[in-house]
């Protein structure tokens, strides 16, 4: 499997700029999330009613000033990282899981399984997701939950499709005739194939899973009132956008960042994944000749 | 004036480190009414012709100069539109898979009569010059309604003939037009395309890798290596005299299909890569030549002669090139073995059609069939003659609806699990198409034992194991570190089979080996095959389209129509007095 990765999936992604540029910003959000509580300059809680609003200064003690009521702006976007990531990465991974897993059971197994998944998670996706998500949230689960709900049929229906694309190709069919057992080849032979497309809809998932956190944020819904998220500071920032304008552009510029870098990052991942040979070979099938 | 012309065409590739020439400056006339056929090996540029015709090239690929004229107009500098203009009307083409061609979702009447449309054919009269252009193919109206997966590669191409042929083209450009076909369905497709081009008179430019077909229907040949012509020449006159050692050594890699089983012929070294050509200064066949001389390496011969023109300062020496030794005999086996594959009236439907139509058709029925170890038995027949579906169910991929499957003396059709293993023992399949056929991420050494990694055994063993077969196979040990799709077509096909024998199976099924091969890639694989059977002794189920490769390689043919065998008997027997329609339909395409 590591040699797989290695040979499989690295080399093309290095040149890509939209996975480069991806990556960067999925990394920074990340960094940021970990290490907020050292690099944010105040408690993101701490108010100070006697500089509330203040303007951008880059070298004052609020750098990208307060808002309302006297919350360090920067302090507060960075701990909001942390609520962006806290959802975006166990939605996403949960929903690969769950979704993936049974994708591939009911593509693989078909039969009762494959039409029983297939039966759910077509009535599922009849619900818009945010629509899915408020409903799941108004019944109290958490919000990484809501999302990993509404996201999972995506996987299950693009990896079933993968997987009936690949089901049908000669080493499948070799390797179940060489005696592996069915679950072996679909390891083997099946899940590194459709990887490069799980993968891929996971960065998409992702962005959607931090859009959604910031909505529900947004409404005030699916947490404490005075918690730490882009959403909740766009809510705020609203209400002062023409006495601080700041406390409405900074939390969009970040979630559009963060959310453009995610789908960059699933959009230069499809395009790019796939087998890298180190000699490229002519396009034209009549042009193969260069083996020895 | 001619229909279409070459004078000095030269293509190249632009690579990593530089350009790389593809086509070298070559040289040809396509008369008014005249068959041009373009012989290659894979890799030899003859497709980059066609490509080229339609101002088509590959990604990478650029015409850098010479020119290609086509009844006097330049193709290079026409303008994109009027070029456009020209396609389809005037320049057809017909392709190397037909249902491929076809627009998958729009039935065959909506697509023929859009071409005609554009023909410039009115609308009240479309529907009438449809049937009438299928009509002329020997194709039914009914099939107008249909979509293309409906119909068999046949008559998609024989769709594909007609509207070809709509426009009156002045030249068609067919690139193996009946790689996808079967013998029966090559010679109908072939009769079609000659009837309609001698009643409009057109020009044809044929490129395949077939020598035999091309001398059956072409008027001139010119045979291609290396991205250049070696050899030019009334067709007849070719095949008959051959004066190059290139063209000599195609014709004797070319299975016979009646008289004594020679050896074929092998070319010392497969051919090299376009890039490896780049360098050489003298006759680009000189380092597989088996005449050449020390002058050839250097100079490059020119193309010389009247109406047979050959690239060759030594064509005295040509016909000194022959093949040693005859095919040996099946090795000897006692009689009353138990026999590795057994058949009882076994038959399997298959369901087809949308669900408010579904039409249930026996794939095949009633099949009893015996193979004794060591015996080498192929299957012939048409398309969907259900010789694949024979091969898979006697691979275990398949469950038989009926009858009875029996391995080495064990019957299969019993107990599912037992059966697994028993299949895994005793059959291996080597799968048509090769690149699907090996996983791309995986490489060489790992794809051919992968049979010990089933039982999993150590990676030492398996690296062993990985070179002795890559030794057998003939391949050099440096390909265990290469991928499947860093292989050359050839060399996929005998990673495919060393797999297959990895676990030293009794029974090897093979469907469609060899298609698609060139002569001296498939006569290379033909003795690879032989020589393999006497040293690992296994009996060999092989459903093929070339009758004879068929008759070459194995001793024993069964002949299938419709689902049903309709002759089983020793090769030279069935081919040499067929006595079923089939058979006499399957002889009569294959070209002699």
């Amino acid at each position: 499997m590591m040699r797989f990765l290695r040979r499989y999936l690295w080399p093309r992604w290095v040149r890509s700029g939209r996975v480069l540029l991806g990556l960067l910003s999925v990394l920074a959000v990340l960094a940021i999330a970990v290490v907020a509580p050292v690099l944010a300059p105040h408690d993101p809680l701490a108010q100070d009613l006697s500089l509330t609003l203040r303007p951008i200064e880059l070298r004052g003690v609020y750098p990208l000033g307060t808002d309302g009521l006297g919350r360090c702006v920067l302090s507060r976007l960075m701990f909001g990282a942390r609520a962006a990531v806290l959802v975006a990465l166990p939605a996403a991974l949960g929903a690969l899981l769950l979704g993936g897993g049974l994708g591939l059971a009911a593509g693989w197994l078909g039969g009762r399984v494959e039409r029983a998944v297939g039966w759910l998670a077509a009535a599922w996706v009849a619900f818009p997701p945010v629509v899915l998500a408020l409903l799941l949230v108004a019944g109290g689960s958490g919000v990484a939950m809501a999302a990993m709900l509404s996201a999972w049929p995506l996987f299950c229906r693009v990896l079933r499709a993968e997987l009936q694309a690949v089901a049908g190709r000669g080493h499948v069919a070799a390797a179940l005739m060489l005696g592996f057992p069915r679950g072996q080849v679909l390891w083997r032979e099946v899940v590194p194939a459709v990887l490069p497309a799980a993968l891929a809809l996971l960065a998409w998932v992702a962005a959607g899973a931090v859009g959604l956190e910031a909505v529900l944020a947004f409404l005030d819904l699916g947490g404490a009132p005075d918690r730490l998220s882009w959403g909740r500071m766009l809510a705020d920032g609203w209400e002062v956008v023409f006495l601080a304008p700041i406390n409405l552009v900074a939390p969009g510029v970040v979630l559009f960042s963060v959310m453009a870098g995610l789908a960059l990052l699933g959009d230069g991942l499809r395009g790019t994944m796939g087998l890298a040979l180190p000699e490229a070979r002519l396009a034209d099938d009549a042009m193969a000749g260069d083996g020895p | 004036m001619s229909v279409l012309a070459a004078r000095g065409l030269t293509v190249e590739a632009r690579r990593r480190g530089g350009a790389v020439p593809v086509l070298r400056g070559i040289n040809f006339t396509v008369e008014p009414g005249q068959v041009l056929g373009l012989v290659e090996e894979a890799g030899a540029g003859a497709a980059v012709v066609g490509r080229a015709v339609a101002q088509r090239l590959p990604p990478g690929l650029a015409m850098v100069h010479g020119s290609l004229s086509f009844l006097g107009a330049e193709l290079m500098a026409m303008p994109a539109d009027e070029m456009r203009g020209l396609l389809g009307r005037e320049i057809a083409f017909l392709p190397p898979s037909p249902l491929a061609a076809l627009h998958p979702a729009r039935t065959v009447g909506a697509q023929l009569e859009a071409h005609l449309r554009r023909l410039g054919v009115a609308r009240r009269e479309l529907r009438a010059k449809a049937v009438a252009a299928l009509a002329g193919v020997g194709v039914a109206e009914a099939v107008l309604g249909r979509l293309p997966h409906h119909l068999s590669q046949e008559q998609c191409q024989l769709v594909l003939v007609a509207m070809a042929f709509a426009g009156a083209p002045k030249l068609v450009v067919a690139e193996e037009p009946t790689a996808a076909l079967d013998a029966a369905a090559q010679g109908r497709v072939l009769a079609a395309i000659q009837a309609l081009r001698r009643a409009q008179g057109a020009a044809m430019l044929l490129i395949t890798r077939d020598l035999l077909l091309a001398g059956a229907i072409c008027d001139e040949l010119a045979v291609m290596t290396g991205g250049d012509i070696v050899e030019i020449g009334p067709a007849a006159s070719v095949l008959r005299a051959p004066r190059h050692p290139y063209t000599s050594s195609l014709l004797l890699a070319t299975p016979p299909m009646r008289g004594a089983r020679p050896d074929l012929y092998l070319l010392p070294e497969p051919a090299a890569g376009e890039r490896a050509l780049a360098g050489v200064a003298g006759c680009r066949f000189a380092p597989r030549c088996p005449v050449r001389a020390e002058y050839c390496l250097r100079t490059e011969p020119p193309l010389e002669g009247d109406a047979h023109r050959s690239a060759c300062i030594r064509p005295g020496l040509v016909p000194t090139i022959v093949a040693q030794g005859e095919v040996p005999p099946p090795p000897w086996r006692p009689v009353g073995e138990v026999p590795v594959l057994a058949l009882e009236g076994v038959g399997k439907a298959v369901t087809t059609g949308p669900a408010w139509r579904r039409e249930t058709v026996a794939a095949v029925h009633d099949i009893s069939l015996r193979i004794t170890p060591g015996e080498f038995v192929a299957v012939v027949g048409e398309e969907g003659c259900g010789a694949s579906l024979l091969a898979r169910l006697a691979a275990g991929l398949e469950q038989p609806a009926a009858g009875r499957i029996m391995l080495a003396g064990v019957d299969v059709s019993v107990d599912a699990a037992s059966a697994r293993q028993q299949h895994a023992a005793t059959v291996q399949m080597v799968f048509d198409e090769a690149q699907a056929a090996l996983t791309p991420w995986r490489r060489v050494s790992d794809i051919v034992t992968e049979a010990l990694a089933v039982r999993q055994s150590r990676s030492r063993v398996r690296e062993t194991r990985a070179r002795q077969l890559l030794a057998e196979m003939g391949m050099p040990l440096a390909l265990g570190v290469r991928l499947p799709g860093q292989l050359g077509e050839a060399q996929r096909r005998r990673v495919a089979l060393a797999r297959a024998l990895c676990g030293e199976p009794k029974l090897l099924v093979a469907d469609g080996l060899f298609d698609g091969l060139d002569a001296p890639a498939q006569a290379d694989l033909l003795g690879l095959l032989l020589r393999l059977r006497h040293r690992l002794d296994f009996a060999l189920l092989l459903v093929c389209r070339d009758l004879a490769v068929a008759r070459h390689l194995c001793e024993r043919v069964l002949v299938m129509h419709q689902g049903a065998i309709v002759e089983d008997g020793l090769a030279d027997t069935v081919f040499g007095w067929p006595r079923h329609e089939a058979t006499k339909a399957l002889l009569a395409g294959s070209p002699r």
